[in-house]
């Protein structure tokens, strides 16, 4: 870590602090100058934007699409009028509003997070016709349909003013999100989610922090609208046509990206605003259409676009923001992996099955498993195809639970511990079909291995120590590429890197050799030994090609339909007749 | 004239190409054998022979006319049957029902009645469970179950994925004489398998795929006498 | 609770439910097959409802002719929307195409509410056919609620029996379980689809007429029922049609019920309420709940 080195975001920084300061010069002079027309479509806009991207944070960063996001609105709406007309002070009143927009989010995250998909997108569409019901019937709080009206003080220049206030703010946050450890939590929640859980990401409360943060945004841009409208009612705080507005400008203009729901929101407004001064009827028409035309014809929105990306000029806008480390600090060949060293004591068991079974339907998967692992063993695991490898590293990796049977690490049960405290107990593991967070790069794949599991390294020093594990793997020159632009192989390695990079104890390996040279599977059998016997990190090693296999391994567990039929040391094991009959076949033989 | 023949086919999943030029010609009556390490792309050819996968480019030719447009029906129709890696079954559907289905298109619908009796007859245990839901099976009973499918749509030539999956010991004797049966029916075959004694001692001779290429072909004893026959096949190359 | 009133809210209840049921049939296929959670699903229903109003209003034809008028032109709708809008998303990623249904169907939502407000008023209408009264004792019972029971009844036979027994129903089926399956047997995925979309739509438009016939309808009704649809098949489990009766003549009974003894305004809670309930009581989702 040499002291040059810096971090950026991918976008140049420059561009980005001039137009921010610019725009926040002009946004905040608008008062000044314009008539309280343009003032108040500037503060309606400002709201829109921060209801847009405070969407953005939970669907562009974390993946999930949350269609009653207008609701967290309409309740810090109703929260800050409900008290100002009794009489509480100001300020209490807007943190009314975003205690209870939060207190929302996190009351209805806890059905809506068992759902993903279509099916989360659906259930929180049903959020809105909920609040808007609550509102109409509870008459004591909020006066039924008649609505609640504020005292009429003209409040359009401070409403401004916060408003900008919380614009700021929001794009703050929005850059923090990008860069931060959170942020990454949830790019990789995004990208797989059950692959994120196995590194180390607890996925509850993660995925209700960032729902909550979003609401208390909303509530908080709801107060400000509340305040200046004077005015609130049941349709209007909880329309559904409205409601849609703020995520159709989101995805107009690009989401997940920088720049992209403030893009969108200022278009979608405005052509709202158009119109409402040129046409009378008609109008939701319009707009549903142009709605229908965003998702028919804009998958990526606006900015991402060709004729922006491609653009020289533009291009920056439709730049995803990816964690680069400027200056020139590359690793060295051979340079000694960040990782503790372990002292082997061969007596310790590291990993112990008993009778572990596991059955999908009428396929009994894995049957009856009894085993015993090491501390600094490498140990093969054979079997055909279907025999039950894969799905007993899922049992361990805490994927699955056993169906009777129990599994111990390092003495411990693991019946009740979830897959991200498992990776924390010091289990690192690769995917069959390489399963990378296939949006980020390389580097940001092996830092969240290493920030979120056992290590606990801090991100920004993960990020810098990632070249050496992407070296390590031979994916050094590859940083800072997208991980579904690199080949089986390649993702296979940056499985490795990262799983090592957690720091395990144990290390699950399924299949990496395939489809490598003889060189770079001896290559490879030497990463293998080389983790053993410099790190004391205990290896099991799920392989089809045994002559890979024969080289480093000191003991084969030969499963198949789901039974061990053979646990011995290689040679032994090599000699079972019913090993050999059952998986090599002559002709495997004879290549070895 | 073969029966299949696919001449340079490339194929990509998305950005990844799977494959970079698999050629392979087939006729009537043999037993071929596709072996290769996983993730050399046997599945990927199977799955572009029956036009699941668009080819990148390239030619498969059934009959001697070219097929590469064909969706997928009008290629069942034309006389290609797949028992897919993975058996996809409809698993909520009864074991008639799946078997049903697999004589959907119009000229097997024709013959339901026959072609039932006749897996019937290969696999007889499905007669009994016939009533049954498909997911409930035994995985070798299902396999049957996928088999049993791909032939009641009076396929020329059946393509077999990896069909001893997830199947008891046991059970493959079963399915291995069932597929003998076939092939003396006159059903073509031709079958990816790991195991790669068994699926020398069952074919008549094999290509072997390595990184989405044929590299090598030849009768069983023509491979095993082969010095690079190993390392190819399993991918050290 | 006196006998006739507690039958008669009970009668009103399963009509209620077996038209949500049928609602729900709709949603569930077209999600089953198609993957698309249609959100206009519920504003065809309401539109289906107000222009048969406004046919009966024109014409005073028997419902029984209006139905065919509304359903066919329903169908061809459905099948151009599909083809036209939703069709081109399926060579998306999965979250983009999520997002593209999403935008596509609430666009259509907004839109068609619109432009049926606009062209046939924002007003409540019905179809006001008269009715025999049977009397039973102390309970009585128009007869027009008795023929659209029956109708439901018919129509969900009908359906049970065309998806389990005739070959494009068995299609849908097999699509809905194995797409990939589907494809090799010869089943063409994309027609599939189109077409089950198209009957989803269909399917509506029945639901709408047989509504209108009990209940107002404007052109903005449309989403709760939409909700309530989606809370059936949470409940019934996707593509089960017995499962999504079931679910829906509870769902009618209960709102019935609650209208009857609290009061109506809280009657449309209850599906989502029901709904919140059942994901927290069934932790592992739907998945589980429909295993179980």
């Amino acid at each position: 870590m040499t002291s040059t080195s810096t971090t950026t975001l991918s976008t140049p920084r420059l561009v980005i602090y001039a137009c921010g300061a610019a725009f926040v010069v002009l946004l905040a002079s608008i008062p000044a100058f314009a008539g309280s027309y343009l003032t108040s479509f500037v503060l309606a806009l400002m709201i829109s934007f921060v209801l847009a991207q405070s969407w953005d944070w939970v669907n562009g960063q974390m993946g999930y699409l949350n269609l009653g996001h207008f609701a967290f609105y309409g309740i810090g709406a109703y929260a800050f009028a409900i008290l100002l007309t009794r009489g509480v002070q100001i300020v209490p009143c807007f943190a009314a509003a975003i205690f209870f927009a939060s207190l929302a989010a996190l009351l209805v995250s806890l059905p809506l997070f068992r759902l993903k998909g279509d099916y989360f997108a659906f259930a929180t569409l049903a959020i809105v016709p909920l609040c808007e019901l609550l509102a109409n019937n509870f008459e004591g709080l909020t006066k039924g349909s008649e609505g609640i009206t504020l005292p009429p003080d003209y409040v359009l220049v401070p409403a401004y003013i916060l408003a900008a206030l919380l614009v700021a703010l929001t794009l703050a946050t929005t850059l923090w999100l990008m860069r931060s450890r959170f942020g990454y939590a949830l790019r990789a929640i995004r990208n797989d989610e059950q692959v994120a859980e196995v590194a180390g990401v607890r996925l509850f409360p993660y995925k209700a922090a960032t729902l909550m943060l979003s609401a208390a945004f909303a509530g908080l841009a709801g107060s400000i609208q509340a305040w200046q409208f004077s005015y609130i009612a049941p349709n209007t705080m909880f329309n559904l046509g409205v409601a849609l507005v703020p995520i159709a400008g989101a995805l107009l203009g690009g989401s997940g990206l920088l720049l992209g729901p403030l893009f969108g929101m200022v278009l979608f407004s405005s052509l709202e605003q158009a119109l409402l001064v040129k046409m009378s009827h008609l109008r939701e028409a319009v707009l549903g259409v142009v709605i229908i035309l965003i998702g028919r014809f804009l998958p990526g929105g606006l900015l991402r676009a060709k004729w922006i990306s491609r653009h020289d000029l533009l291009s920056w806008l439709s730049r995803e923001s990816h964690f680069e480390i400027g200056g020139h600090r590359h690793a060295t060949a051979g340079e000694r992996l960040p990782l503790v060293h372990r002292e082997v004591d061969t007596d310790r068991i590291v990993l112990e099955c008993q009778g572990a079974t596991m059955a999908f339907g009428g396929n009994v998967a894995v049957n009856n498993v009894s085993l015993k692992i090491r501390q600094g063993e490498i140990v093969g695991l054979v079997g055909p195809n279907g025999s039950g490898k894969t799905t007993l590293f899922n049992l361990i990796s805490g994927i699955y639970r056993p169906r009777s049977g129990r599994i111990l690490i390092e003495g411990r049960d693991i019946a009740d511990f979830r897959a991200d405290e498992i990776t924390r107990l010091g289990i690192g593991r690769s995917y069959q079909i390489p399963r990378p967070f296939a949006e980020l790069t390389v580097r940001e794949n092996i830092a969240i291995g290493r920030t979120f599991g056992a290590s606990k390294t801090k991100l920004l020093e993960s990020m810098r120590t990632a070249d050496i594990f992407a070296n390590f793997v031979g994916l050094g020159g590859l940083l800072e590429q997208k991980a579904e632009l690199l080949s089986l192989q390649q993702k296979k390695a940056l499985e490795l890197a990262r799983a090592l990079a957690a720091e395990p104890k144990l290390l699950l390996v399924d299949e990496v050799a395939s489809g490598l040279s003889t060189v770079e599977i001896a290559a490879f059998v030497k990463h293998i030994r080389d983790i053993r016997d410099q790190y004391g990190i205990t290896i099991i090693w799920v392989e089809h090609i045994f002559s890979a296999l024969s080289q480093v391994v000191d003991r084969l567990i030969v499963l198949d339909s789901g039974a061990v039929i053979a646990d011995a040391p290689l040679a032994e094991a090599m000699r079972d007749e019913r090993v050999l009959t059952t998986y090599l076949g002559h002709a495997a033989g004879e290549a070895k | 004239m073969s029966l299949l023949k696919v001449s340079d086919l490339e194929v990509s999943h998305g950005p990844l190409q799977a494959l970079w030029g698999v050629s392979l010609s087939v006729e009537a009556g043999e037993k071929v054998g596709l072996l290769g390490a996983n993730g050399a792309g046997k599945s990927t050819t199977l799955g572009a022979i029956i036009g699941h996968y668009p080819a990148k480019s390239g030619r498969i030719e059934l009959d001697g006319s070219d097929a590469s447009r064909l969706d997928v029906s009008q290629r069942v129709t034309r006389g290609l049957g797949l028992v897919p890696e993975g058996r996809r079954l409809f698993v909520e559907m009864s074991v008639r029902e799946n078997l049903e289905m697999g004589a959907y298109l119009s000229a097997p619908r024709k013959k339901l009645a026959q072609s039932l009796e006749h897996v019937f007859n290969l696999f007889p245990i499905l007669k009994e469970k016939q009533r049954q839901a498909a997911g409930t099976l035994s995985g070798g009973q299902q396999q049957m179950v996928a088999i049993g499918r791909a032939l009641m749509s009076c396929p020329r030539l059946l393509l077999l994925d990896e069909p001893f999956i997830g199947v008891a010991p046991l059970i493959i004797k079963d399915v291995m004489t069932a597929l003998t049966q076939i092939a003396a029916g006159g059903i073509t075959i031709v079958l990816v398998e790991q195991n790669i004694h068994r699926a020398l001692e069952f074919v008549d001779r094999a290509y072997v795929i390595e990184n989405g290429r044929t590299v090598l072909d030849g009768t069983r004893d023509q491979l095993l006498n082969d010095k690079s026959f190993g390392s190819k096949l399993l991918g050290l190359d | 609770m006196p006998l006739d009133i507690f039958v008669q809210i009970l009668l009103n209840g399963i009509l209620l439910g077996g038209i949500y049921a049928l609602v729900a049939f709709g949603l569930s296929l077209v999600y089953g097959v198609a993957h698309i959670l249609n959100i206009a699903h519920g504003t065809l229903l309401a539109i289906s409802g107000v222009i048969a109003s406004l046919i009966y209003l024109v014409t005073s034809w028997h419902p029984v002719l209006i139905i065919p008028l509304i359903v066919f032109p329903v169908f061809a709708f459905g099948y151009l929307f599909h083809a036209a809008l939703l069709r081109p998303l399926a060579s998306r990623g999965k979250h983009d195409e999520t997002i593209g249904t999403v935008l596509i169907t609430t666009g259509a939502l907004i839109a068609m509410s619109d432009i049926t407000g606009f062209a046939a008023g924002t007003q409540q209408r019905n179809i006001p056919v008269r009715s025999e009264m049977l009397e039973f004792g102390d309970i009585i019972l128009p007869m027009a609620q008795i023929w659209i029971l029956a109708g439901i009844v018919g129509l969900t036979i009908a359906l049970h029996f065309y998806l389990k027994y005739a070959w494009f129903g068995r299609a849908v089926r097999a699509v809905t379980q194995d797409p990939f399956g589907a494809t090799i047997c010869g089943v063409n995925g994309p027609r599939a689809r189109a077409l089950t979309f198209a009957a989803g739509s269909g399917l509506v438009a029945v639901a709408g007429v047989l509504y209108a016939l009990i209940y107002p309808v404007d052109p903005y009704m449309g989403f709760s029922l939409t909700v309530r649809a989606f809370t059936i098949i949470v409940v019934g489990g996707i593509g089960n049609l017995a499962g999504a009766m079931i679910a829906g003549l509870m769902l009618g009974v209960a709102e019935a019920f609650t209208a009857f003894l609290w009061s109506p305004k809280w009657a449309p809670a209850i599906s989502v309420i029901l709904l919140l309930i059942i994901l927290v009581v069934f932790p592992r989702g739907l998945a589980s709940w429909q295993k179980t």
